[in-house]
């Protein structure tokens, strides 16, 4: 999409060598225009498209708004796990209880995204340098990773995943030793 | 990956040994020369055709246990069995080619006295049967009765024997003990009484014991004070009394407490008997007279002889002697290795090798000896009776003949000439009466690795050179295995056999295969391999009176190399109370050598504790009746440990004359403290059996789980006996079934429950936490099945230890009953090596099928209603009938026939229970109550999972290099 009248634009008329056909034609890249170099020109090492400037462009202006934008995005990352609890809850209402390949893919995802974030809050926090309210957004981003994997573990208790009944521990209980011996029967 | 194919599982069941029991009567079908059937009627009730080359049976009829279905006589001619039955109350005629019933005639009440054919004619058509008052005569052909006559003064004379001689006259003989013989003389055609004679014989008690029939129409009897014989013939007219004839007339020597036995024949039943006859003078003396016109004569006189027998084939006649053999010569039979049934009998007989005896036939016209006929046959000869001897002619003209031998150790043998043994049955088998399942021992070499590792070290060098010998060893074996392997490849499949010996006994990977020990009724014990039938071992222990009790222990398991296994049988003569110890090596049969603690007082009980001696057998308490203690073995150590444990052994004994259970406390110096008394009072209720749980029993889960996940804890008192009682008044409003649940350390009865309107019989099964008992309700005329539960409830008194002197609180008791649509000959539960697989009931029914019902269907929780709860908990709703799926039949239609008992044992598996069900039969099977959970499945895909398997792990090796080119190359851009 760069402009004809670009630096580095070249008009050549082409003579018998091209195509009898054409009577001319346009060639808007640089350097040999001709054989082989033709299809790859894409690779070459001067391939930079008409209004192709090399230096970077400094905007110097810092507006209010951007810092705004900022502000703005940072709360969005520290507020994102709070907004997933309403689908997750939704998801959970939907996929029920009975234990089931699905649901507990589900409830596998829903406690899994939590401990993957909490497990890189660090790099979330570096995300969050830039905001003014850095330490607010930070808590309330765990807040809300907190309360997803707390919804992960109301799900695997209302589906009856957790060891919290009595029952759940009673392949570990040791036959009693017994302290006296005793034996006998009918007299023979 | 264990499978068990089905191949093996059809030669398996293939080996049901079948058994008979005693043999009273036996008989050659002899209507045909190519014939080889044997019939055979026994104590047992059993009337069954045996294969005279093989020793199988043909057919078998078994009836009903008791006096009701006693065979009384047996009686054959030509195609067809006479069989009274039960006290004379039936008279049935066999078909003996398929074993049909031809007819059955029920006859009138009265005790049997005997039986005979009738013949007219050289033809034999009617049977008569003597009862105590009167005389029937029934068709031979259809069963019918001709007719039926009392008997004239039968109260006061006791009718005794009937005889015909093929002349148109029944002859009804009777006596009047010590008084006289009374001749009643019958008309074939209808019953009328001809003549009625009496003849005075004040010496006769008994006709039956010291009278024959002896040539034309000659009552011959013997009488021990006078020393004589008297001859009175029946159809003389005029004679009116007996003549005698003195023995020393004879010139036969007669030594005091002279007994006569007379023995005659009359091989066929339209004609009279033969006139010779053999007369027992002592228990090892017999001497063949004849009787010729009135007059007695000596043809031989067989001294010694232990037994004698006549035999006819065709027109001739035999006598068959069995006597010693002087000569001490041990002749070992060679046995065909083929059946399982005379596999080891070899060592029996090399045993008593020298105690031959000799059969030889004689002539009965003349006495002489006949040419080549002596049996040389060596077994225990005062054991051995020739039950029958079947003579046959030879082409040549000549005699041969078979002899049937019954041993004291009820071993059946056929012998034939030369002194060979066609075949021999062990029918102590019939007769089971406890058993025990042995792990077998390692191989040799296995043996020979724990053995290094078992001895203390005694240095590094002789360590590595016994490590050394011992891996050569194992190099040895493998390479012998090897060729072995080799050498049967070459060989046709069918010929490759899976031989039992002694050589190849071994435990398998999964401790499946056992031996059983069993001990039979008659004193004979029992190795039997479990995985082929194979009788390796037998012993006979002589003197045993026949109602002895037994009680089998296993002192010491395969498991303590190099110490040999130990078994224990504990043997009490119910007369005199004495018992003793016989300790064997279960594996082997060998006795073993440890010396016996003398038991001079009557046992009472044992006790088996789970102490061990130095070298891992365990201690044995004997208690006598001055309840002392006897400890076996009684070493210093046991000795010590016994003293630190004293206070807490405890034992319990049941007197069930008087309704007493009492439990005893051990004392430091091995005397017994009474510490607890429960009288059940014998005038309303009797104990009929009590039963603690099973010393080997493992309990896995100790609660249950219910609907909401709490948990129910079971109530699991190892010492909690259950006694079941019934009451003494049998009216069928009023008779009851108790059942008791007493702890037997303290006493303390735990719970009581009585089953209105039941009555026996009653089996039980205490197992965990559970009793199941069996009755007969009378009300609604039914078996119905009751079941027991025990819980602790949702919480446990003390999870650590389990003391009966400490248990404040008693348990929960649930009780459920069902109806049950069979009557129950026997019941007992699986069990299991750990305990994990659930449970199931193992029920033996008349009919000869197992029924493996699983204890999930007799579960005191099951709902009445379903709820979610319920159903969260897997129990099956409340129906009172109990289903009787045919799935649940263990046995297929290998029926064991008057099932007995069943034996469980845990297997190496946890799945699977192996199962021995034991009556006239014996039949040995492998349950799995949770199915296979630990097997793989027996069309398990090996090749698609190993090809999947290693088709993933290539793909990915290739992928991964594809994967490392990839990345390469893209870094090289």
């Amino acid at each position: 999409m760069s402009s004809p009248g670009g630096q580095g634009g070249a008009l050549s008329t082409r003579g018998a060598a091209g195509p009898r056909r054409m009577k001319w034609a346009l060639e808007l890249s640089l350097g040999n225009t001709r054989g082989r170099g033709d299809r790859q020109s894409k690779d070459g090492d001067v391939m930079y498209p008409v209004g192709y400037s090399d230096k970077p462009v400094p905007d110097t202006s810092v507006q209010e708004t951007d810092r705004n934008l900022v502000e703005k995005r940072c709360w969005d990352i520290a507020l994102g796990p709070l907004k997933q609890i309403p689908m997750n809850l939704f998801i959970m209402y939907m996929s029920g209880n009975t234990i089931s390949i699905f649901p507990i893919m589900m409830v596998c995802m829903m406690a899994w995204r939590p401990i993957q974030a909490l497990m890189s809050i660090s790099a979330t926090f570096k995300l969050l340098e830039s905001s003014s309210q850095q330490w607010l957004q930070g808590f309330v981003y765990l807040i809300g990773n907190l309360l997803g994997s707390a919804l992960a573990v109301y799900k695997c208790q209302s589906m009856g995943l957790l060891p919290t009944h009595s029952s759940d521990w009673l392949a570990f209980i040791e036959p009693p030793q017994r302290l006296e011996i005793m034996g006998g029967g009918m007299m023979l | 990956m264990f499978n068990l194919s089905r191949a093996e599982l059809i030669i398996h069941i293939k080996n049901l040994p079948q058994f008979v029991g005693k043999v009273q009567f036996a008989l050659f079908d002899t209507h045909s020369q190519a014939s080889k059937k044997l019939l055979v009627a026994t104590e047992k009730n059993i009337f069954a055709s045996l294969n005279s080359r093989t020793g199988d049976l043909f057919w078998r009829h078994v009836d009903k246990t008791g006096p009701d279905g006693h065979i009384n006589t047996l009686m054959m001619h030509g195609q067809d069995a006479v069989v009274v039955v039960g006290n004379g109350r039936l008279l049935r005629s066999w078909e003996t080619t398929v074993g049909g019933l031809n007819w059955e005639t029920v006859l009138d009440t009265g005790s049997f006295q005997s039986a005979a054919y009738i013949g007219v004619q050289d033809v034999v058509r009617y049977v008569a049967v003597l009862k105590k008052s009167a005389i029937s005569l029934h068709y031979l052909s259809s069963g019918h009765q001709k007719w039926v006559e009392n008997l004239p003064e039968s109260d006061t004379v006791q009718y005794q024997t009937v005889y015909s001689g093929g002349n148109g006259q029944v002859f009804v003989l009777g006596v009047v003990p010590n008084s006289h013989i009374v001749i009643v003389e019958y008309n074939i055609e209808d019953g009328e009484i001809m003549k009625q004679k009496s003849v005075a014989a004040p010496w006769l008690s008994s006709l039956q014991s010291s009278c024959v029939m002896v040539g034309s129409g000659v009552l011959l009897c013997a009488d021990p004070t006078t020393k004589s014989l008297y001859t009175f013939p029946l159809q003389s007219a005029d004679q009116t009394t007996m003549t005698p004839i003195l023995l020393e007339s004879l010139g036969v020597e007669v030594a005091a407490g002279f007994q006569p036995v007379l023995i005659s024949t009359q091989p066929h039943p339209a004609r009279p008997p033969l006139s010779e006859f053999f007369l027992q003078l002592g228990p090892d003396y017999h001497i063949l007279l004849q009787l010729k016109d009135g007059l007695v004569s000596t043809l031989r006189d067989f001294n010694p002889s232990y037994l004698v027998a006549f035999a006819t084939t065709g027109e001739k006649t035999v006598a068959a002697v069995m006597s010693p053999k002087n000569e001490t010569v041990s002749i070992l039979f060679i046995l065909s290795n083929s059946d399982p049934f005379h596999l080891h009998t070899y060592s029996v007989i090399r045993a008593n090798g020298s105690n031959a005896s000799v059969i030889n036939l004689y002539s009965a016209d003349t006495g002489r000896r006949l040419l080549d006929t002596t049996i040389i046959y060596s077994m225990d000869p005062n054991g051995g009776k020739p039950l029958y001897i079947h003579t046959f002619l030879k082409k040549d003209d000549s005699v041969g003949y078979r002899v049937l031998v019954q041993t004291e150790d009820l071993v059946l043998t056929f012998l034939q000439q030369p002194g060979m043994v066609v075949w021999s049955r062990e029918e102590a088998l019939a007769d089971v009466v406890t058993m025990e399942m042995v792990d077998l021992p390692l191989t040799g070499t296995q043996a020979e690795l724990e053995g290094e590792f078992g001895k203390k070290a005694d240095g590094l060098l002789p360590m590595v050179l016994k490590r050394l010998s011992s891996q050569f060893i194992l190099l040895q074996a493998w390479m012998s295995h090897l060729w072995k392997l080799f050498y049967d490849a070459r060989k046709p499949r069918s010929h490759v056999k899976n031989e039992v010996t002694f050589e190849t006994l071994s435990r398998d990977e999964f401790n499946l295969q056992k031996m059983m020990v069993m001990v039979t009724a008659s004193g004979k014990l029992f190795g039997i391999d479990s995985k082929s039938g194979t009788v390796l071992w037998k012993q006979y222990l002589e003197n045993i009176q026949p109602n002895s009790v037994f009680k089998l222990m296993v002192q010491r398991t395969t498991a303590h190399f190099p110490h040999p296994p130990q078994c224990t049988l504990l043997v009490k003569d119910k007369d005199t109370g004495l018992g003793s110890l016989y300790v064997f090596n279960p594996i082997f049969g060998k006795k073993s050598h440890i010396s016996v603690p003398a038991l001079p007082r009557p046992i009472l009980q044992s006790l088996l504790l789970p102490l061990m001696d130095q070298d891992y057998s365990k201690v044995l308490l004997l208690i006598d009746d001055q309840y002392k203690v006897t400890a076996f073995p009684s070493t210093k150590n046991v000795l010590q440990q016994l003293q630190e444990m004293a206070s807490s052994i405890f034992f319990y004994l049941v007197d069930s004359s008087q309704g007493r259970l009492s439990g005893f406390r051990l004392r430091k110096d091995l005397s017994t403290e009474l510490i607890w008394e429960v009288v059940i009072p014998t005038e309303v209720q009797k104990i009929v059996g009590v039963k603690g749980k099973r010393a080997n029993e493992h309990v896995h889960s100790q609660g249950r789980v219910m609907g909401d996940r709490s948990v129910l804890y079971k109530y699991l008192n190892p010492n909690l006996l259950a006694v079941v009682t019934e009451s003494t008044d049998s009216h069928q409003e009023r008779s009851f079934v108790g059942i008791f649940l007493i702890d037997g350390v303290t006493g303390r009865i735990v719970h009581e429950a009585v089953q209105r309107k039941a009555r026996r019989p009653v089996h039980f099964v205490h197992s965990e936490n559970w009793v199941v008992y069996v009755y007969w309700n009378t009300k609604s005329r039914r078996n119905e099945f009751s079941v027991l539960e025990l819980f602790e409830g949702m919480e446990l008194y003390n999870s650590t230890v389990f003391s009966s002197l400490d248990r404040p609180r008693p348990p929960q008791v649930l009780q459920q009953s069902y109806i049950f649509p069979s009557p129950i000959s026997t019941l007992e539960a699986t069990l299991t090596e750990k305990g994990i697989t659930s449970r199931h009931l193992l029920v033996g029914l008349p009919s000869g099928a197992i029924v493996s019902l699983p204890k999930m269907f007799l579960d005191p929780r099951r709902p009445e209603v379903a709820s979610d709860q319920s159903r969260e908990e897997n129990l099956i709703p409340y129906s009172p009938e109990m289903p009787i799926r045919t799935e649940w039949f263990i046995n297929y239609n290998q029926t064991v026939s008057r099932v007995r008992g069943i034996y469980t044992a845990p297997s190496g598996l946890e799945s699977t229970c192996l199962v021995v069900a034991y009556g006239l039969d014996i039949y040995q099977t492998r349950v799995y109550p949770s199915k296979q959970f630990d097997v793989l499945k027996d069309d398990y895909d090996y090749v698609l999972i190993s090809s999947v398997l290693l088709g993933l792990f290539f793909a990915t090796m290739i992928s991964k290099r594809l994967a490392e080119v990839k990345l390469l190359n893209r870094a090289w851009r």
